[in-house]
């Protein structure tokens, strides 16, 4: 309702306004020392009503609409202030008015885009400013008899709320005020020149159509405070002053042009979220919406987290672990929440003041579904991570028990069958023959002991995989098949333990297979290729029915792919 | 015959050491690791040095490495290889470079302590010695087209022994035939198996051995 009334409210003060400086405030304002004067008084602040009345439909979050309406009503008073043998309080209010149009357009500017000031420096900058406009205020409408002041020249005669003429006093406080916006304006100059190059990429682009116009305006301002410590009389009619004003009306036309255009541009980028968000369809590749929405918004750099509540942490949309986003300069991080939940984390440009609502109810959705998917995802990632888990724990085991194996009991057997040799060496030597025979047996039962012990070692884990690698390891696994095989093109090279292990546990298994489907004969060919070893083995057995799915674990568990035909088995083992 | 053993597992060195002390051979150190081995041999330059060969500190391929050294820097230090692996890899990896003068043999085969004793003749003569469990898995490999099946169960025989790394005389000797009779049998074996026949008696245990793996 407020801001309804504001915009009813603006055009009439402005044509009002229009009036007084065609009339009686000829010779007293700006606007009545020429024709472009007027209509860039009159133009300026009702662009200003109209951005404010624009934005703030559009965007009720931020307070900018509100300043700009404001900013704009306020901007007319000084020719209220003109309006000669008009009403004195008007004239009396219009004095303590106009002190406040540049703190407005300040806290605007800074405010840009989302309402709210960021950061110390511009946070105490608006407060001192505000401060220095309310006292400055006060002391013109207490202390300041216009009757009295020589370089008074819009109005001359009234002030309504004078307490005591102190004319040295109000003097001081004029030139301090002029000196004082100038230092604001050079303040405002510097921030909005900070920011830029701060900012890259969408935010500065957001930012540029507003800081511009606000570098303009300060420069104006600027340049009216010097021109006023030389000439102390304020006249339109010299071009400095005229020069200074038409900038100043021009600064502030583009700064509501530029918060219309970013009001439009912000409209249109929700749309195109929205027709975006709708064209990704069921069920879309995971970060493809991440992608859409950075496209969007015309912000490449937007990251997209998800939270996933169970094993609290962050994944992104292929669930894997991410860092939770932080705010830096030009960058900000909303939190999204459906339900009273949070879906996700979303780090952007800060020139999107608003992404929730650039997001909408459709996108929640489709992130929602995102989550859903990025946490199904993570399990798939920690089942996996946890089946590799499983067998490189299995193969150090194997390894360790063929160490064990050898280090331990075959050793140990070993040292007690020479023993044994050696007591029966005694007992022959006595003429014992019956221990001797005994002895005999003995040795014969530890050799085959021995060699079972062994053979068993090897099927644990053979020595020579470790040592020597596939190669060798497989021409000795052909050696001891129960059929004929035969190997093409064996690697030289290297590859990982648990990849070499893959390989030769797969054709083991596959020989063993064949065998006992009848085979005759097998064929086996590994070739590196790449970044992957390709390992085939080939049979002319019965067709096989196993479905081979310890096989399948393993070669799973390497990330690798397993092949099972009738008469071959193939397996693709990455080996990056 | 003066020997060094080096073995990592005290138990299974003092049995060797002293099945081989009954059997009449002079132990003159033993070693516990492939350095103290080398340094035994430094000092004692025995003619054989039986090498376990697993050993400290990584318990892979000590043993054959430092039979390497050895065979590198001391031309008349034989080396005996024992081993608990039934592996023809690491045979041919120890013969490949230095096949004189060394031997490779199960841990086993110290039982017969004897076959030991002959080792370390063989091996003392220059000659090279493979275990005849190893010589065997190779022989009695199934193969597809199966060229061995073109020799003589005496042709079989003799080239095992071959593969062995006996010299005609020794084949001869334990054949109980003549040694111009074991000579006959070689150049049969080599031709049916299309091997170039080569005087080189370390040169012909490697061939025949690599014509087996293949």
């Amino acid at each position: 309702m407020a801001r309804l009334a504001g915009g009813l409210v603006g055009p009439a003060v402005g044509l009002g306004a229009l009036a007084v400086a065609r009339g009686p405030g000829r010779f007293t304002t700006y606007a009545g020392s020429s024709s472009l004067a007027a209509t860039l008084t009159v133009a300026a602040g009702l662009a200003l009503v109209a951005a404010g009345l624009v934005t703030s439909f559009s965007r009720p979050a931020g307070r900018i609409g509100d300043l700009a309406v404001l900013a704009g009503l306020v901007w007319f008073a000084p020719v209220w202030v003109g309006w000669d043998k008009g009403p004195p309080m008007v004239r009396s209010l219009g004095l303590i008015a106009g002190g406040f149009t540049f703190p407005l357009l300040l806290h605007l500017v800074l405010a840009y885009p989302s309402g709210r000031l960021r950061g110390v420096v511009a946070r105490t900058l608006v407060s001192v400013v505000y401060l220095g406009a309310v006292l400055t205020a006060l002391g013109r409408a207490l202390v300041r008899d216009p009757f009295f002041d020589p370089d008074c020249w819009a109005n001359c005669t009234d002030n309504v709320f004078l307490l005591h003429s102190l004319p040295r006093l109000a003097h001081g406080i004029e030139v301090g005020d002029r000196w004082f916006t100038a230092a604001a304006a050079v303040a405002l100059v510097a921030v909005c020149a900070w920011r830029l190059l701060r900012d890259s990429g969408p935010a500065r682009r957001a930012l540029l159509p507003v800081a511009l116009p606000a570098i303009l305006l300060a420069a104006a301002v600027t340049a009216r405070a010097i021109t006023l410590a030389r000439v102390s009389l304020e006249d339109p009619s010299e071009p400095a002053f005229g020069w200074s004003f038409v900038i100043e009306c021009t600064a502030v036309i583009l700064l509501a042009a530029g918060l219309v255009w970013a009001t439009i541009r912000m409209r249109v980028q929700r749309l195109a979220v929205a027709r975006i968000i709708t064209s990704l369809g069921q069920a879309p590749p995971p970060g493809s919406l991440q992608a859409a929405i950075a496209r969007a918004v015309g912000d490449p750099e937007l990251k997209i987290v998800y939270w996933l509540p169970d094993s609290q942490r962050h994944v992104d949309a292929n669930g894997r672990l991410a860092a939770a986003p932080i705010a830096a300069p030009g960058r900000a991080v909303t939190v999204l929440v459906r339900d009273d939940r949070r879906i996700a984390v979303v780090s952007h440009t800060a020139a999107l003041p608003d992404l929730e609502r650039e997001i909408g109810a459709a996108g929640r959705l489709a992130l929602e579904n995102e989550r859903l998917q990025a946490e199904a995802l993570a399990q798939l990632e920690q089942l996996r991570a946890s089946r590799v888990r499983i067998v490189e724990t299995g193969d150090a085991e194997r390894r360790r028990l063929e160490r064990n194996l050898h280090d331990g009991a075959q050793q140990q057997l070993l040292a007690l069958s020479y023993d044994i040799r050696l007591a029966r060496t005694a007992a022959q030597a006595d003429g014992d023959a019956p221990t001797g025979s005994l002895l005999t047996r003995a040795v014969d039962q530890a050799l085959v002991v021995l060699g079972e012990l062994r053979a068993l070692a090897h099927g644990i884990y053979p020595a020579i995989l470790a040592e020597a690698g596939l190669s060798a390891a497989l021409v000795t696994l052909a050696e001891g098949a129960p059929l004929p095989v035969e190997i093409h093109a064996a690697v030289e090279r290297r590859y990982p333990e648990g990849v070499e292990t893959a390989a030769y546990l797969l054709v083991a298994e596959a020989l063993d297979d064949a065998a006992r489907r009848d085979a005759s004969h097998t064929t086996v060919s590994v070739v590196g290729d790449g970044g992957r070893l390709v390992v085939t083995v080939d049979d002319d057995g019965r067709d096989r029915t196993a479905a081979m799915v310890q096989l399948a674990d393993r070669v799973g568990a390497a990330d690798g792919r397993l092949t099972v035909e009738p008469t071959r088995l193939r397996a693709e083992l990455p080996c990056a | 015959m003066r020997v060094v053993v080096a073995d990592d597992v005290m138990l299974t060195r003092q049995g060797i050491v002293r099945l081989l002390r009954e059997a009449g051979v002079e132990v003159v150190a033993e070693a516990e690791d492939a350095a103290g081995l080398l340094r035994e041999v430094r000092l004692a330059h025995p003619d054989v040095a039986l090498v376990d060969i697993r050993m400290p500190p990584t318990h892979t391929d000590e043993g054959l490495v430092a039979a390497q050294t050895i065979r590198a820097d001391y031309p008349q230090v034989g080396v005996l290889v024992l081993s608990q692996y039934v592996e023809p890899s690491y045979a041919m990896r120890l013969i490949q470079e230095y096949p004189e003068r060394v031997g490779y043999l199960l841990k086993d085969r110290v039982f017969d302590i004897a076959t030991v004793v002959d080792a370390l003749r063989r091996i003392g003569d220059g000659e090279t010695v493979i275990d005849p469990t190893i010589v065997s898995r190779l022989v009695r490999r199934r193969r597809r087209e199966d060229p061995l099946a073109t020799l003589s169960d005496r042709e079989q025989q003799v080239l095992g022994l071959i593969a062995e790394g006996m010299s005609n005389r020794a084949i001869a000797a334990r054949l109980y035939v003549t040694e111009r009779t074991v000579e006959a049998h070689v150049t049969q074996i080599f031709q049916k198996l299309h091997l170039p026949e080569s005087a080189d008696q370390h040169r012909r245990v490697l061939a025949v051995l690599a014509f087996l793996r293949a």
